[in-house]
């Protein structure tokens, strides 16, 4: 079933939109997403895959014409980077609102400035209240499946879904994957029944002014089926494992039924945390690792099943300031509900695309257990600076003038 | 409606539960509206017969011959040979020029000329019981003749020579307009009851007076054949180049040597020159000035340059002479001046003389119209006749005009000229003929090439009409040079036209209007309940059809 290829993880998200036969597909470049929406325009004009593709003058426009073609009853795709997501930002609550089942492909990149295109999640989890679904792909097989698997639940629910894939160390990394084959898919994901459709013999007026006595009916129906996609996300990744050999969902465990120290972490920096993991196993520490796939809806039953009274070290590639990394804020938000009390620590690295690499995660694990108290959000790999928390009482310090201006 | 007094009472989304169309009449909104305003594409404005160039484009590319046919007709009678002999003004004024180059609107009409040679010409209205005499039948006196007849009047046409066509059978070498063409074409008018009296002449057995008496009103279109004179010494040695093109249509007709020269550079002085490579000859063309003054359509001069005539510039010939069998002629060079009455600069003898041996000389220096038959009463002041924009005379029934009234001019000119008679002939006599509606409601702006929104069209290539190269062309003689585009090749090349100014149903408007206000009825229908004047359709529709006007002009009028 399917055929092995060498692929980027930016040309696994083209042909996962490929392989779901998007209709509609509008996008505006920006790197490190360019290549995915270039396959993507190649395949439409060569007629390998049968769709419009719309080109715009912004990331708000992209997504205001796939949530046009989707309100007229297409299929539709798109994908976007860092400042492009944000540009999208007013657009995406259009989306929810209009329950058009777009799937996006976001490639996570540091926001500017200073300008910046390597990875990091804080464009991605900065849309987290919009109300689309969220999954982080680690490899290039899953930026591929992710888009497949999103359609489906996303076609169910009448809610639009993004893929996230770390800059670079995926987007732009080769990796083996198996392309599936079109039929399988087809019997994965049936065509689009819209909702409805724009139709001039159906008059209606849609998106328009909705007073205080029904607008929060409508939106509580918007969250209802968001409380469905969690239910649906499990069944539908675990059929995709049954149709199309990789299986699939919220939450993806590794050596965690003996783990006393847990590694939380998302997208593709999970690789090395596992190696870490392995090896750290191998020094007699019973390490394990949780990897989140699912951010919306947010799997609080496994988080709490597997999380429950564990010491755990959340990694954050990102940051909301004055608070947590968004995951250890995420997953202490999960444990406050009744579970065992749960320590958490909360370590924010990686800022701006700087390495992950497997002696940073065994530093931590070493921070880890030298700590005896949760402690809220820990730096590490600042300069010159120990494994810690920021510093709230230092100076701000002002440029010092040039030596030279001239020439 | 729902009471929505439970949250499952309502929709997913943001809805309205009742037709849209009932409660939010948006078009209240507006306080500008687009309106379909055809007007005159740059082609058409460029055509001296105001042919409705992307109106019969949009009838052929909808496979409708018998709508394009008559469409064309309006305006030109005979698409067939225009179609082959015209100097292609409308493409000079394509807004495409500046692009690939224009649509290849030459190509077309003959195209719509032959795919429409087997039909009859339109109706004539009911019979007015008015009889019009058109003495001359070349293209001036055949298109009055069809408007005429088909305004319902019985009309005669006199011709003195022994065949119809004038200037289009005589004047016009077989290798551009073959007599075969003509032959249809009145053979077409005679179906539709025209009647053709050959080999009588004005001034002959004609008599413009008894003409007056017998018919309601006269056309008199006898074109410019004579020869003018040059006034040089031993001019009798020359041959009239017109007379050659004459006799040029009897095959086995042969030069009288090989080493030919032609005096002019007009179309009579291109066509001879043209003519007697074809026959076998050298041709070598004297003019005074140079290329950039040439009157000949230029077309014509790139052809023979590629035939191998050869071209003597500022050269004027000063005397002929016999010396054997030979003809020597002195000619002088000539150097270019200021500029004279007609812009062009002036040539001015530099003294210089050389002597140059040929079989045979002909003159082509232009041609002008006998006023023989005419009474002094016609004629105005400077002793030419006196005529009036549509060919009005001094007389009440006579009419002039063609070449007799503009001097030597092009075949769609005298069409034109023909047609405008006619209407004003009507306007005399009464009687005419069914003008569609958009006529009357075609605005009388032209529509430029700012105007119009490119984007819509792909860049594309300029389709052509197969056509001979010049060793072919030689090769061929007499036989025409030109082919008839293929099918596909005309739509393909119908699609390049921007149908500036004219609404050919291309649906733009609708796939755009943000409002589902257009609604299709065989073409776009503005729905005001609902249009909110957004401009939106006036900004994309590609030919500029459709414009915005305030509604405070509307309530005007």
């Amino acid at each position: 079933m399917g055929e092995r290829h060498l692929l980027t993880g930016n040309h696994a998200a083209s042909y996962g939109a490929k392989l779901s036969r998007a209709e509609v597909i509008s996008a505006y470049p920006i790197t490190p997403q360019t290549t995915i929406v270039e396959l993507l325009s190649e395949m439409v004009a060569s007629g390998e895959l049968d769709a419009r593709y719309i080109t715009v003058e912004s990331e708000h426009s992209a997504m205001a014409a796939v949530i046009g073609a989707s309100a007229a009853g297409c299929r539709t795709y798109t994908a976007t980077s860092g400042q492009g997501l944000a540009l999208m930002h007013e657009m995406l609550h259009w989306a929810v609102g209009a329950r058009t089942p777009v799937v996006l492909t976001n490639v996570t990149r540091a926001m500017a400035p200073g300008w910046s295109i390597w990875s990091e999640q804080t464009d991605f989890l900065s849309q987290r209240d919009v109300g689309w679904m969220m999954l982080f792909a680690e490899t290039v097989q899953e930026a591929q499946d992710f888009v497949v698997w999103m359609y489906r639940v996303a076609e169910q629910v009448f809610l639009p879904g993004m893929v996230a894939m770390d800059a670079f160390i995926l987007s732009h990394t080769s990796e083996p994957l198996i392309v599936h084959d079109q039929a399988a898919v087809d019997a994965y994901l049936p065509p689009f029944d819209p909702l409805y459709t724009l139709d001039p013999a159906e008059p209606r007026a849609y998106g328009g002014l909705v007073n205080r006595d029904h607008y929060f009916e409508i939106r509580y129906k918007a969250f209802e089926a968001m409380e469905r996609a969690g239910r649906l996300l499990v069944e539908a990744g675990e059929e995709f494992g049954e149709a199309l050999g990789h299986r699939y969902g919220p939450v993806d465990p590794f050596m965690m039924d003996d783990a006393e120290i847990v590694f939380v972490s998302a997208g593709a920096m999970t690789s090395n945390v596992r190696y870490a993991v392995t090896l750290l196993r191998e020094r007699g520490i019973k390490a394990g690792l949780l990897r989140l796939v699912a951010f919306r809806p947010f799997p609080f039953e496994e988080v709490r099943r597997l999380l429950e009274g564990r010491k755990v070290a959340v990694l954050d590639r990102n940051m909301s300031s004055g608070h947590s990394g968004i995951f250890a804020e995420e997953i202490r938000s999960a444990l406050s509900m009744g579970a065992a009390p749960t320590e958490v620590y909360g370590y924010v690295l990686g800022i701006g695309g700087r390495d992950i690499r497997v002696e940073t995660v065994l530093d931590v694990a070493d921070d880890l257990m030298s700590r005896d108290e949760p402690a809220r959000t820990l730096y590490v790999g600042v300069k010159g600076l120990p494994i810690g928390p920021a510093r709230a009482d230092r100076e701000i310090a002002r440029l010092a003038p040039l030596e030279e201006v001239s020439p | 409606m729902p009471d929505l007094s439970h949250v499952d009472d309502y929709p997913e989304i943001p809805v309205s539960l009742r037709s849209s169309r009932g409660v939010l009449r948006t078009g209240d909104w507006r306080n500008m509206r687009p309106v379909l305003a055809e007007r005159v594409s740059a082609c058409t404005h460029e055509c001296p017969a105001s042919v409705p160039i992307p109106r019969y484009f949009h009838h052929l590319a909808a496979g409708r011959l018998e709508e394009a046919f008559a469409t064309f007709t309006l305006r030109n009678p005979f698409p067939r040979i225009t179609g082959r002999v015209c100097p292609r003004t409308c493409e000079a004024g394509c807004n495409r020029v500046d692009r690939e180059g224009p649509v290849s609107i030459r190509d077309l009409e003959r195209y719509l000329g032959e795919a429409t040679a087997g039909l009859p010409h339109l109706p004539s209205a009911e019979a007015t019981g008015s009889k019009v005499a058109v003495v001359g039948s070349g293209p001036a006196g055949l298109s009055a003749a069809y408007y005429l007849r088909r305004s319902g009047h019985e009309v005669v046409v006199f011709e003195s020579q022994p065949e119809a066509g004038g200037m289009l059978r005589y004047g016009i070498p077989e290798y551009r307009l073959p007599s075969a063409v003509v032959d249809d074409e009145i053979a077409r008018l005679q179906a539709m009851g025209i009647r053709f009296r050959t080999g009588v002449a004005l001034g002959g057995d004609l008599d413009l007076g008894n003409l007056e008496d017998e018919y309601d009103a006269v056309f008199v279109a006898t074109g410019a054949w004579l020869g003018r004179s040059m006034g040089v010494e031993g001019e009798s040695l020359m041959e009239s180049g017109l007379d050659f093109l004459v006799a040029s249509h009897d095959a086995g007709v042969r030069p009288p040597g090989r080493r030919c020269a032609v005096v002019g550079g007009g179309n009579t002085a291109l066509d001879v020159a043209r003519t007697l490579r074809r026959l076998g000859a050298e041709a070598t063309v004297l003019y005074r000035r140079t290329p950039d003054e040439m009157p000949a359509i230029g077309e014509e001069y790139r052809a023979a340059v590629e035939e191998g005539v050869a071209f003597e510039f500022l050269t004027l010939p000063r005397a002929l002479r016999k010396d054997g069998a030979d003809l020597v002629v002195t000619l002088e060079t000539m150097r270019l001046g200021d500029p004279d009455d007609s812009g062009r600069r002036r040539p001015e003898p530099t003294g210089d003389d050389r002597e140059a041996r040929f079989d045979a000389v002909y003159s082509a220096i232009g041609e002008t119209a006998s006023l023989e038959p005419f009474p002094d009463a016609l004629k105005g002041g400077d002793g030419w006749l006196a005529v009036g924009p549509s060919g009005e005379t001094k007389a009440d029934r006579v009419f002039v005009g063609g070449d007799l009234a503009t001097g030597p001019a092009t075949v769609v000119e005298a069409i034109a000229w023909g047609r405008r008679t006619a209407e004003a002939v009507n306007e005399r006599i009464g009687g005419g003929y069914e003008v569609p509606d958009w006529v009357a409601e075609q605005g009388d702006g032209v529509v430029g090439p700012t105007d119009i929104n490119p984007a819509t069209f792909p860049d594309t290539d300029p389709h052509h009409a197969p056509h001979l190269d010049a060793a072919a062309r030689l090769a061929a003689g007499m036989g025409e040079e030109a082919g008839t585009m293929t099918d596909a090749e005309a739509l393909a090349e119908i699609e390049r036209c921007y149908s500036c100014g004219y609404c050919n149903e291309c649906g733009t408007c609708f796939v755009f209007c943000p409002d589902v206000a257009i609604r299709w009825e065989d073409g776009p229908v503005f729905d005001y309940t609902f249009c909110k004047g957004c401009d939106i359709c006036t900004t994309e529709c590609p030919g500029h059809v459709i414009l915005t006007v305030k509604e405070e002009e509307v309530a005007r009028g």
